[in-house]
């Protein structure tokens, strides 16, 4: 959608502009009000380069901001820590789980605990107050996907997830039928709409 | 419009167009959502998988055993427990609501004080200030400062009670059960000499006689007796099969599964009964009893003639004759007594004759099991409750305990009721979870803590502790009940956990389990059962000598009163006592023999309907001793000719939304108090007058029609016609002698079949439902209903034939005999030929790879052209986006999408459980085993009817059993290839 009015917007800018190129190669009288013409196109391009910035700029498409900077690059990348400490339940169940504030201050308690984030982290756990990470891959609801079933089957989780150990914040995915059905072809994987995804 | 214009909204219009269409399946606006991590991780359990938890059941005095399925800490299904020796694995209708009970939308989530005419809310904290204050100054104030009323509760409940009782300087409770079987306990007294409930092993009879006991409903304990029953009435691998009469004014479901019905005039049964214990004696039987006590027979019995008994109570002497000589030739009889429903002044009349012939037929009584009798005679008799109620007025007590009673719904009547509760002497504190007709009137309402969050101990039957444990977490800060009374009883604050520790002392202090580490396996498998099959249990305790000179009441022969029309109350088997009445499910199920969902009509026969001029759906006011209610007209055939019978159970005028002003209560019409012969309440009146009101009241049915109209659909077969089934070849194409074509590629015939035959992956899935077992209650649609997030539509869509089930239990009538009833449950038939894949214009409906039909939610556009094809009518169509008011939708299986509005829907054969067991073959690298794969349906039923599995495998049940002779499939002519293998019903005749 964003996409969209973006292209919309330049296809509506470039056009203006050629107008007014044609027009003056033409050697049409300049109207009158040319400077007001021209303070609206500026305006409008000043507008579209605000938008710009503030939704495309190249390298903002990091992920979405959690309430405690949690980095995947440090934890996963630097210190090497396997995905399933923290998600334990990904070769048992559905849901890969997420860790309990607990299993964060195994290490914390003694790992920069006084660092202001890692305060944050303690908060959260004397208040007995869950954390409330931010959401940042999408399947749809009529989808049921078993994280065990792939897991077993030796699909590493990178495969879905990308390479999540160079991430500090996850990028996140929207999951479309189209990307599960193409690796289930290639494997020779289930197809059968209920017994492989819908329920 | 000038070409400017049209322009211009041309443009916008795409522009719009453009911008809002979007095929992303999240939506324009993608949402921004939050995971929540827990802070401590609870060791038992797994995000994304079921911990299943054992506890009992509490919806009615049974004392059921189930799982408890919890997800993330909220429970979305329950389950019964194998291993408990009452339900073995069942669970009814009823239990399968407890749900709904705990997520339901108007349950209170805090204390509530009445002051002056309104209610305050206040904190528990507050609540438990108060009632310390009031019990601490009450007990002060010398003896039976405080009374307490309670449900029928656990022993070890029972124990505490009696302990902050007795420090308060009270009387132990009043239990309060508005079914107590008094007229049961009172015969039991008189002629066994002992004042208990025993149970029956009805397993070992091969005759049974009931004289309106509803055992497979409301009565003592349903679950087990269908169990029971059907293992005695199901064709057995010899080809035979028990043999069941109901005698009562009309047919319950217990009486629509009889093999004989025998139409007594109400209050005749005892007529019925004294008349067989003539016949009986006089073939000889009973000859080893005690002298005296034969003597009485000898001399109460010989008046009941047969003509006797021919003239009063209606039954054609032909029935009648052929019953008493298979009483006579049957090696091994049982009778049964009366249930709820012929609560009068006879009731206990027939239930001692029904004992006494019980005697006779068997002297050793060996079919009565008095080792395990059932919780529920610990209750008060009426009398006891109408007695404590009317003795309030004068000794009001300081403080009233209520505990999960309703007596100002179960007892309109009783004014003094009413009186006790409001009294301003007396501060009435409702221990109650809902604002039902009682708890309104009290001072203040204690909200505890139900079932499914309690620790707690209930034998539904001596020698069965069974135990609850907390299955979920808490929705509410409220307490449970035993942590309430124990600190008001040590005058403290509140402390969880004391309640627990009083349980599990006891159980220590009377070794019932010797130490901790036994309490823990004992909770994990829900209870001691060191009886595992409590029909071989011989500890048959000795039966005293009866006390002859209390048959006396036997002696006279009771008349019928015939002025008017009889009213009768029953039982019913969706509500129980009307305590299920605010669960949608139970209300949105319909009733098994009329298929009325949400309303309470009154039953007539036809013919007393054609003499009074009224059609089905008209109203009409029925009044009696200067009361009266108004409720339409349902006709059936089931009914005797005069009399009226309405279920119990709705008619509430408090309690939730679900409950309030739905349906008729029937009790309201009934006399107060209790009667004098038996200390029971009265269900059974006459002398009751019938006006028309002119208005009508439209049926929310369920039922197309009442008889199959000459098309396969509900076959039976006679029990000697068994061998003929045997013999017989299809050779044809015709509806009847079509033959059974199984849905594999074996059963393709390149004749008559269009479409190229489907190939299966390993496995076909199939069900083969035996119509001789099923017995009608509704357990499946109900756990259907929990297990796949099927939609409530109320009363007005029901109507309007928009209901949602994905099973339904229909319900025929023989047309030949209407006292024959079929029940055929009818979900989604899985055919290989389905009609409704090849008419899907966007292929909506798939044929998956193991047989099965899917439905796919998101691609189905609502054309409903599938329904129209449909020839079994069981596809649902969402008109609407139903609701689950909050907290209902806490519910809601995880693991089964919520259809939204315009989208198809129907049976899945429960494919989140195929696909869970999948995964665990999978995980083992083995095949799915028989029996592993089990729909919610197939898992509940109490009698064993439904068998899920695959075709695939020639040794699995299902497919043994498609083998069978009376194997058909339903409209199987129009070659559709079922994979639901219906079995014939087998009847009999006498």
């Amino acid at each position: 959608m964003t996409q969209l009015l973006w292209t919309l917007l330049t296809l509506a800018l470039s056009a203006a502009g050629l107008l007014m190129v044609l027009s003056r190669l033409r050697g049409i009288a300049p109207s009158a009000n040319r400077g007001p013409v021209l303070a609206v196109f500026v305006c409008a391009a000043a507008v579209v380069g605000f938008l710009f910035l503030f939704y495309r700029t190249p390298g903002t498409d990091i992920g979405v901001a959690q309430p405690i900077p949690f980095s995947h690059r440090v934890h996963s990348g630097v210190k090497n820590i396997q995905c399933e400490y923290c998600h334990p339940y990904v070769a048992q169940s559905i849901h890969p789980g997420l860790p309990p504030v607990e299993k964060c201050l195994h290490c914390h308690k003694y790992i920069i605990a006084k660092h202001p984030e890692i305060v944050k982290e303690h908060w959260y756990y004397d208040m007995r107050a869950p954390t409330p990470w931010k959401k940042a891959n999408y399947l749809a609801e009529h989808v049921v996907f078993n994280h065990q079933r792939h897991i077993k089957k030796e699909v590493a989780c990178r495969e879905c997830h990308g390479t999540v150990e160079t991430m500090d914040r996850i990028r996140g995915k929207y999951f479309y039928m189209e990307f599960c059905i193409t690796c289930h072809r290639q494997r020779n994987a289930n197809l059968d709409c209920w017994l492989s995804c819908h329920n | 419009m000038d070409r400017r214009t049209f322009l211009k909204i041309l443009a916008s219009g795409s522009v719009g167009f453009a911008t809002g269409y979007s095929p992303d399946p999240y939506g324009g606006s993608r949402p921004d959502k939050t995971l929540y991590s827990l802070v401590n991780a609870p060791e038992d359990m797994v995000t994304g998988a079921p911990t299943w938890y054992a506890t009992t059941c509490r919806e009615c005095p049974a004392g059921c055993g189930i799982l408890a399925k919890n997800r993330e800490g909220r429970v979305i299904k329950l389950e019964g427990n194998p291993l408990h020796p009452v339900n073995r694995g069942s669970l009814c209708m009823r239990g399968q609501a407890a749900l709904q009970g705990v997520y339901h939308p108007d349950r209170l989530q805090t204390p509530m004080v009445k002051e002056g005419n309104k209610w305050r809310k206040i904190s528990f904290a507050e609540a438990q200030h108060l009632l310390n204050g009031r019990l601490a100054a009450a007990a002060q104030g010398g003896r039976d400062g405080i009374a307490m009323v309670t449900e029928t509760v656990g022993q070890t409940q029972m124990d505490l009670f009696r302990l902050c009782l007795d420090a308060w300087k009270a009387s132990p409770p009043i239990i309060f059960e508005p079914f107590a079987y008094e007229s049961l306990k009172g015969a039991n007294e008189a002629v066994f000499g002992r004042r208990v409930l025993p149970s029956y092993r009805m397993e070992s009879a091969d005759l049974l006689v009931a004289f309106g006991a509803d055992f497979l409903e409301t009565w003592l304990s349903p679950v087990e007796y269908a169990r029971r029953f059907k293992s005695m009435h199901s064709i057995n691998d010899k080809g035979e099969k028990g043999f069941f009469c109901h005698v009562s004014p009309f047919q319950s479901l217990t009486g629509a599964n009889a093999d004989l019905w025998l139409a007594c005039h109400p209050g005749t049964e005892s007529v019925v009964a004294l008349g067989l214990l003539r016949e009986a004696l006089a073939a000889g039987l009973g000859s080893g009893l005690p002298r005296p006590f034969l003597a009485e027979l000898e001399i109460l019995a010989p008046p009941f003639t047969r003509e006797l008994v021919a003239e009063r109570t209606g039954i054609a002497p032909g029935d009648y004759a052929r019953l008493i000589e298979a009483l006579v030739r049957s090696r091994r009889p049982l009778v049964l007594g009366t249930g709820a429903a012929a609560a009068d002044a006879s009731a206990v009349l027939t239930d001692m004759a029904a004992n006494c012939l019980n005697w006779v037929l068997d002297p050793a009584l060996s079919r009565l099991d008095f080792a395990h009798p059932h919780r529920v005679q610990t209750a008060s008799t009426r009398s006891q409750v109408v007695e404590f109620f009317r003795s309030m007025k004068d000794t009001a007590p300081q403080v009233l305990l209520l505990h999960n009673v309703n007596p100002v719904y179960a007892m309109p009547g009783v004014e003094s009721v009413e009186a006790a509760i409001t009294n301003e002497r007396t501060f009435t504190v409702s221990f109650s979870c809902f604002l039902d007709e009682t708890s309104q009137l009290a001072d203040l309402v204690f909200p505890v803590r139900l079932p499914l969050e309690c620790w707690d101990e209930y034998a539904g039957k001596e020698g069965l502790p069974s135990t609850l444990q907390p299955a979920m977490g808490r929705l509410t800060e409220a307490p449970q009940l035993g942590d309430v009374l124990l600190a008001a009883y040590g005058g403290t604050d509140l402390k969880e956990g004391k309640a627990k520790a009083f349980l599990v002392s006891r159980f220590l202090n009377q070794g019932i389990v010797k130490d901790e580490g036994e309490w823990l396996r004992t909770l994990q498998q829900g209870g001691v059962f060191r009886e595992r099959d409590l029909g071989a249990s011989n500890s048959r305790s000795p039966v005293p000598q009866p006390d002859p000179s209390r048959l006396n009441p036997l002696r006279q022969i009771p008349e019928g009163d015939r002025s008017g029309f009889t009213f009768v109350a029953a039982p019913s088997l969706r509500f129980f006592d009307g305590r299920g009445a605010n669960r949608p499910w139970l209300c949105e199920i319909p009733d098994p023999l009329t298929r009325v969902a949400w309303q309470t009509p009154v039953l007539m026969h036809p013919a007393t309907m054609k003499a009074e001029a009224l059609q089905q759906g008209d109203r009409v006011r029925i009044s009696h001793a200067g009361k009266g209610i108004e409720a339409p007209i349902y006709d059936a055939p089931w009914v005797k000719p005069g009399v009226l019978v309405m279920p119990m159970g709705q008619g509430h005028f408090a309690y939730g939304r679900y409950a309030k002003d739905k349906g008729i209560n029937p009790l309201a019409l009934l006399p107060a108090g209790a009667e004098k012969a038996g200390d029971g309440p009265v269900h059974v009146i006459s002398g009751v007058f019938l006006r028309r009101t002119g208005s009508r009241e439209p049926l929310a049915r369920t039922d197309g029609a009442r008889i199959p109209y000459g098309r396969k659909i509900a076959l039976s077969v006679p029990l000697d016609g068994l061998e003929e089934l045997k013999q017989l070849r299809l050779p044809g194409l015709t509806m009847w002698d079509f033959p059974m074509t199984l849905p594999l590629p074996e059963g393709y015939d390149p004749t008559r079949d269009f479409y190229p035959p489907h190939g299966h992956d390993r496995y076909r899935w199939s069900m083969v439902v035996d119509l001789d077992r099923c017995i009608g209650c509704g357990a499946c649609a109900a756990a259907c209903y929990a297990e796949n997030n099927i939609g409530i539509v109320g009363e007005e869509q029901v109507r309007r034939g928009r209901e949602m089930a994905w099973l339904s239990v229909e319900r025929y009538l023989d047309p030949v005999d209407a006292s024959r009833v079929t029940f055929l449950p009818l979900m989604c038939q899985h055919c290989d030929n389905a009609p409704c894949e090849s008419v899907c214009p966007v292929y909506a409906p798939h044929h998956g790879k193991e047989g099965m039909n899917n439905q796919i939610y998101n691609r189905c556009i609502g054309t409903r052209f599938c329904s129209q094809n449909c020839p079994y009518k069981v596809r649902r169509f969402n008109w609407f986006a139903w609701e689950w008011p909050e907290p209902l939708q806490l519910q809601l299986n995880p693991n089964v999408t919520v259809r939204s509005k315009g989208v198809m829907e129907k049976c899945s054969f429960c494919i989140q459980r195929i696909k869970e067991v999948h995964g665990r073959a999978e995980n083992e690298k083995r095949p799915i085993r028989d029996g592993e794969a089990v729909p919610a349906c197939v898992q509940t039923c109490p009698t064993g009817a439904l068998t899920f599995g695959s075709l695939m495998d020639p040794e699995s049940r299902a497919r043994r059993l498609v083998d069978d002779p009376r194997a058909y499939q339903i409209l199987g002519y129009l070659n559709t290839k079922p994979a639901v293998i219906y079995l014939r019903k087998v009847i009999q005749q006498l």
